[in-house]
Order: C-alpha cells, then sequence, then structure tokens
C-alpha cells in the first residue's frame, strides 16, 4: 500500500528501506552526517514539513518527522518545495542538479555530498523505490 | 565614453616606443572588450605568414567595461596574439587584480609589438609608461620577479603580470602569471612575450571607471551581488574551489583517468577537493570584487610547501588522474612548480599524460627520452620533467613543444589528445555531448571556458531569457549541439565583458549593469547575437590563418567508448552536434564559414 508523502510514516520506511539496500550501504560507506529534509508549501501542499536522519556509514537512524526545525541540529538541510521533491523522488529530476540549480537550496557542510556523490543518487534511488502517496 | 578609459597604450619594443592611442568606440560597441575586441583587431593586422614568436605577432592585453566597477566577477583580462602552439587564434584570460589595476592606471588594454634586444619590464604607473632594465628578475620565478618589481616600484598595491622560466625559453606551453599564482595559462601566449623580450608588466593607478549612471549601476550591482550570498554553487565553490567538483566527476565519467582511458578508477577519488580543504587549505583567496573566493591557498608539508595557489580541479586532473597519481600532496607540489616556471597545468599535464602513454606502448625509449623512463604514477618523474620542460633542457625540449607535437615526432597522431593542436581539458565530451561541440568549435582549440556544457547539464540555469536551460547530458542530438553553440556565443560575450564564469547574473541584470556602465540601450536578447558576433569574428580570423571546416573535429582518442564509469559507452555523434551548432551559429553547411556582413 502506498505511502502518504510527506509524514512520519514515509521518512520511517526510508530508514527502513535504506537499511536493507546493498547499493546504499556500499555508496555511502564513507558518508558521515546527519540531513533535514525540508518540504516547503507550493500549490499542491500547504504546509511546511521538516524530516531528519541519520546516516552514518552507509546505515540509516533516527529518521522522523520534527514538530521544528530547531527540534534537532544537523550537518545540513535541504529545502525544496513539495513538488520539487514530488519530481526528485519520481526520477524526473536529478538531484544533484536541482542542487546545483538551487532548486534544492542546502544550508551547512557540502562535504558529504560533493565527497560521495554516489551516496546521494543511492538514496534517492532508494527513495524513489518507494510506493509514494503524493495526494491529488 | 563611459565604461572606457577611451585609451590603448601601444609600446614597439624593438624601437622602445610608447604611445597613447584612442579607443576604437565602433569596435568597442560591437564586440565590447576582452578577447572579442582584441580578436576584432587583430582580424585586421593577422595573417597566415605571422611568425607567432616573431616581432610582428602583437600581443594584447584587454580589460571590458565592467572590469574594476563594483561590479561582482568582473576582476579579470584577456591575453590575446596568433598562438605558437597553435597557429591559430590565441587567448587567455586571468583574475586576480591585474586587470582592475591597469583601468584605474588608465588603460582599457595594452597593445604590444617588436622586441626588444634585451630583457625589459613596463610599467604603468598613474597613466605614464616606462620600460626598464630587466636583467635583475630575468631568470626568476614567477613568484620572486611579482615580489622585486612590486618592491621596485614601492607601493605594495602594484599588480605585476609575468613570465616565467617556460617564457623566457619560448616553451609553447608557458602562460602569464599575476597576483603569484593566477594563470592566463592557455595557448603558449608567455612565449609570445618571451619572444618579446618582455619580463613583465607592471601597473598601478588611482583612477576611476567612468560611469553612465554610476548610482543606477551600484544598486544593480548590489542587486546580483545578493544573489549570490546563499546559493548553492557559490557555497560549494568557496568551500571546496573548483576542486570540490572532482569526486562527481568521478562518478559522472568526466574526470579523465589515464590518459583519457579509463572511465572510473576508485584511487581518484583520493584527489577529492573536500579532502584537500580539510587537510591542506591554508585560507580562500578572491579575486577583485568576489564574494565567492573560490581561489585556493594550500600546502604540501611532504614537499616542504608552505604556500601554494592552487591547484583548482584542472590540475588535479591534469597532473593527478590522467598521469595516474593519486597523492593529493604530490599534486599541489607539482602544480607549484608549474605555477613558478610559468606554465599551463593542462597542456603539461597532457603533454606528459601522452609521454606516459608512448613510453608504455615502447613508443619512446630511454634513448629517445635520455635515459628517463617515464611511467603512469611517477610523481618524482613528472617533477623532474617540469623543471626540465620548463627549461627547454633534454627531452624537455621536446615536451616543450607541446602534445601533439608529441604525436607526430612518434607517428601516431591519432593518439593526440588535442583540439587544432590545444590540449583538452579535464571534461571529458563523453560524459557530456555538449563539450564536443565546445571543443571542436571552441576558437582556440581545446578549451572548457568557451561553453561550460557540464555546467549547464549538471543544473546550473542561465535562464530562459537566453534559452540556455539545463539538459540530459547524454543527449547528442542536434538539439544539443544548438545549444551549446548558444553557450559558445554567451561565454565568448563573458570572456569579451571579461567576467568570472562562476557568477551568472540573470541576462536581464546583466545588461542592466552594462546599460548603466555604458549609456548604451542594450536589451537582454541583443546579448547572444552580440557573443555570436564575437565567435564568428575569431573564427573569421582563424580561417585567415588557415582552419578550415576539417578542423571541426575531436581527437580519436575521444570518440573511442568508455568501458566503465559514468560515461560508458556514450560516444559523441559529431554530424549531428555539429549541424544544430553551425545552423545556431549561422555557419555554412558546406564551408564552416560565418556570414562576413554580419559579423565585420
Amino acid at each position: 500500500m502506498a505511502v502518504k508523502f510527506p509524514s512520519e510514516e514515509w521518512i520511517k520506511e526510508l530508514e527502513v528501506s535504506l537499511n536493507s539496500s546493498e547499493s546504499y550501504a556500499q555508496a555511502a560507506a564513507t558518508w558521515e552526517g546527519d540531513q533535514i529534509f525540508v518540504i516547503l508549501p507550493d500549490d499542491n501542499y500547504h504546509d511546511t514539513t521538516y524530516f531528519y536522519i541519520d546516516l552514518q556509514h552507509g546505515k540509516a537512524s533516527g529518521a522522523r518527522q520534527l514538530r521544528s526545525p530547531d527540534e534537532q541540529k544537523a550537518l545540513f538541510t535541504s529545502s525544496a518545495p513539495f513538488g520539487t521533491w514530488r519530481k526528485v523522488l519520481e526520477s524526473r529530476l536529478d538531484p544533484i542538479q536541482a542542487m546545483f540549480s538551487n532548486k534544492i537550496k542546502v544550508v551547512g557542510s557540502m562535504a558529504a555530498v560533493q565527497r560521495t556523490p554516489k551516496a546521494t543518487y543511492e538514496l534517492t534511488k532508494v527513495a524513489a523505490s518507494i510506493d509514494t502517496d503524493f495526494g491529488p | 565614453m563611459h565604461g572606457y578609459l577611451g585609451r590603448i597604450l601601444r609600446v614597439d619594443l624593438s624601437r622602445g616606443a610608447i604611445s597613447d592611442e584612442a579607443l576604437n568606440e565602433d569596435y568597442a560597441r560591437r564586440y565590447v572588450g576582452g578577447s572579442g575586441l582584441a580578436a576584432r583587431y587583430l582580424y585586421d593586422v593577422l595573417d597566415a605568414s605571422t611568425d607567432p614568436l616573431g616581432p610582428d605577432n602583437p600581443l594584447l592585453f584587454m580589460t571590458g567595461p565592467l572590469v574594476g566597477t563594483s561590479m561582482t566577477s568582473a576582476g579579470r583580462y584577456s591575453v590575446c596574439a596568433r598562438s605558437p602552439l597553435t597557429r591559430i587564434w590565441g587567448e587567455a584570460n586571468s583574475g586576480g587584480f591585474f586587470g582592475p589595476e591597469l583601468r584605474y592606471a588608465g588603460y582599457d588594454g595594452l597593445w604590444i609589438t617588436g622586441a626588444a634586444k634585451a630583457p625589459v619590464w613596463l610599467s604603468i604607473v598613474e597613466g605614464k609608461a616606462e620600460l626598464h632594465d630587466a636583467g635583475r628578475v630575468w631568470g626568476s620565478d614567477t613568484y620572486v620577479t611579482q615580489d622585486r618589481l612590486r618592491e621596485s616600484l614601492g607601493e605594495a598595491k602594484v599588480r605585476v603580470a609575468c613570465i616565467g622560466l617556460a617564457g623566457e625559453h619560448r616553451v609553447k606551453l608557458a602562460g602569464i602569471a599575476n597576483d603569484h599564482g593566477r594563470f592566463a595559462a592557455r595557448t603558449g601566449l608567455g612565449a609570445v612575450m618571451g619572444s618579446k623580450n618582455l619580463k613583465a608588466i607592471a601597473v598601478r593607478g588611482s583612477g576611476k571607471v567612468p560611469l553612465h549612471a554610476p548610482d543606477e549601476f551600484k544598486a544593480i550591482t548590489n542587486q546580483i551581488l545578493a544573489l549570490f550570498k546563499g546559493d548553492t554553487p557559490s557555497q560549494s565553490l568557496r568551500e571546496f574551489g573548483t576542486a570540490g567538483y572532482l569526486n562527481l566527476a568521478h562518478m559522472l565519467g568526466d574526470l579523465p583517468i589515464r590518459y583519457f582511458q579509463l572511465g572510473e578508477h576508485a584511487p581518484a577519488d583520493a584527489l577529492s577537493g573536500v579532502d584537500m580543504a580539510e587537510q591542506f587549505l591554508r585560507r580562500n583567496t578572491a579575486c577583485h570584487k568576489c564574494i565567492i573566493a573560490c581561489g585556493r591557498e594550500t600546502r604540501s608539508p611532504a614537499y616542504d610547501d608552505d604556500k601554494v595557489d592552487g591547484p583548482e580541479y584542472e590540475a588535479l586532473g591534469a597532473l593527478g588522474s590522467l598521469l595516474m597519481i593519486f597523492d593529493l600532496q604530490a599534486v599541489i607540489h607539482a602544480s607549484h612548480l608549474c605555477n613558478l616556471y610559468g606554465m599551463d597545468v593542462i597542456s603539461l599535464g597532457v603533454t606528459l599524460g601522452l609521454a606516459c602513454e608512448l613510453f608504455e606502448r615502447g613508443l619512446l625509449t630511454p634513448a629517445d627520452t635520455g635515459g628517463l623512463d617515464i611511467r603512469y604514477g611517477d610523481a618524482e618523474m613528472v617533477f623532474r620533467l617540469i623543471e626540465l620542460t620548463s627549461r627547454r633542457e633534454g627531452f624537455g625540449a621536446v615536451l616543450a613543444e607541446g602534445n601533439a607535437a608529441l604525436a607526430e615526432r612518434a607517428g601516431v597522431p591519432e593518439l593526440s589528445a588535442t583540439v587544432n593542436r590545444l590540449e583538452v581539458p579535464m571534461h571529458d565530451p563523453r560524459a557530456y555531448m555538449g563539450m564536443a561541440v565546445t571543443y571542436a568549435l571552441s576558437p582556440r582549440g581545446a578549451c572548457h571556458m568557451q561553453g561550460d556544457m557540464y555546467e549547464l547539464d549538471l543544473g546550473r540555469d542561465n535562464g530562459e531569457d537566453i534559452n540556455l536551460v539545463p539538459g540530459d547530458r547524454h543527449d547528442p542530438n542536434i538539439e544539443k549541439g544548438r545549444t551549446a553553440a548558444r553557450l559558445q556565443a554567451w561565454r565568448n560575450l563573458y570572456n569579451s565583458l571579461t567576467l568570472c564564469q562562476f557568477e551568472n547574473p540573470p541576462a536581464p541584470l546583466l545588461v542592466a549593469a552594462l546599460n548603466a556602465a555604458t549609456g548604451w540601450s542594450l536589451a537582454a536578447e541583443d546579448l547572444l547575437p552580440i557573443g555570436r558576433r564575437i565567435v564568428n569574428v575569431k573564427r573569421l580570423l582563424n580561417m585567415k590563418l588557415g582552419l578550415t571546416r576539417a578542423n571541426d573535429r575531436l581527437p580519436d582518442l575521444l570518440l573511442k567508448p568508455l568501458e566503465k564509469g559514468g560515461a560508458a559507452g556514450y560516444v559523441p555523434d559529431m554530424p549531428s552536434l555539429l549541424s544544430g551548432a553551425y545552423a545556431e551559429f549561422g555557419w555554412d553547411p558546406e564551408t564552416g564559414r560565418p556570414p562576413v556582413e554580419s559579423t565585420l
């Protein structure tokens, strides 16, 4: 059954999926860094949602939806409108292309992204494999 | 005349004569400045008989109308002449502070002809130019030369452009240094300067650039500045410099490895710009009015280098992965040697890469190299060859002629990695199909700064105003060819404004700044046609110098598919890509000739 995006259920599903992905584990073997994803409102989504996930050496933990961005500090924060995230999750927008065109705005150290770009691609692949309900 | 000082300094080194000449206002309006304006000037005087290293080959230093103003990224200058390496149009440009200081000293550009009987250096201080005996600095490296001449003039803010040993020895890979490790590196123009016995040019001034509407200009440039304060690409460049791209380039198959023959190789990730920033970065450095500060000042303790400018991504590739050297400190040191001796890291690295490949195949032996074993992965050998090349000593005299000459000498021109004899930079056209057009049609030979399709297709959106939006990097079709041609026109405009390509304001803001500076009434849609005119004048000049449609090609090496990595299996479809580009430029599909009437 499709999981609604964005929701607590979805980010927890991402954690489970990442932890069962061998290709993600390999690509992110040297990755050290937790992240906050911010889903901003647009025409099709009217709230702001914050996801937190800790990513260390190819394993994910602590995934949850935050009540506010102040609840948890992270190495970097990636923000984009709902429609942009949807395009990434539907593999219609390359995640790195989105970052370098400012469609996804990154605040914080870019070190992990730039040192191990494969990890970002694998994470996106895993996220895209989740059966997701984006709503009407 | 707003936006320009209105003066070019003419220096005839044979006669020791110095004079001022009014800037050709019509040319400036049509070709803007920098390399575009220089190309139009040189179209009138160069022909196929001009010896690139002879006294009649003019060496031009040019700025643009925004240089030295409050416009961010407007700190560059261009150097232009017939190239001794390629024998076609030669241009190189550099950042730092030399370009703005030349304007403050009173000039839009310099036109240098002749050859001095003995080494000289030129000073231009507050509008007054003088030639001086360069005996004290001839033979010195680029850093010592800059420091000594600054001391001679007694002012810390003097900016010096100079050659190192490579330029003095007319090494065809020699560049021109300024602000210590900034380089107008490509096409061997340091050798042209050396052939004129001109060691350096020192500039200092306190003048201002006359602006048409100063308050409006300031407001626009502030607006532009605000755009780049928090954006992701600027942040990345600030943190890791251009070197920050290396791991991504490797993943995408854009990083050349083992002389363009490997698509991926795990040890290459050790050349990471992120690692370099974390382990060896001393500080960031910035050019005039730049808020990004992508420049690196690094150190390499293993080689006792305490202050090194760079290396950039290009140096990490050319002196690292291309030669199978994956030790960051060794590459930092090799890059430093190139800075000191004044050589283009790209051309040198690609020439050394061919030497390794020839040695590997038995096409070069110790009998050819003066007893040297030139192997991939041998950093000490690279240091030795850099030294030899800079002095044209032993086998260095062969390397000093560049990659194409070495391939011909070995009887394997098909192994050359050049376009029109200029060595291919560290972006593989099998990873970005648009780069095939950029290289094949670049006015100066293989050059990534004549159309950075890797940036565009990586996501940098230049906007719909100029129809340059990111696409699929692997598309090999006619439309990709058209896009690459538009980007080449756009970058030729940038190289004529002499703007840095790392800050890309939307076209309406850029044209507003240009209009406020000059008093012109251009619209955003006028900019691309100007860029196209600049490409075309360089093309017409190149055709005068012997270039034909048959020169519009990639080296065989880059038309073979890679077996692994992010570019595996892809090969540019040259006929499709070129037909798109020709149509975009308005060139004759049979002859490749641009329309003369709308160009000149």
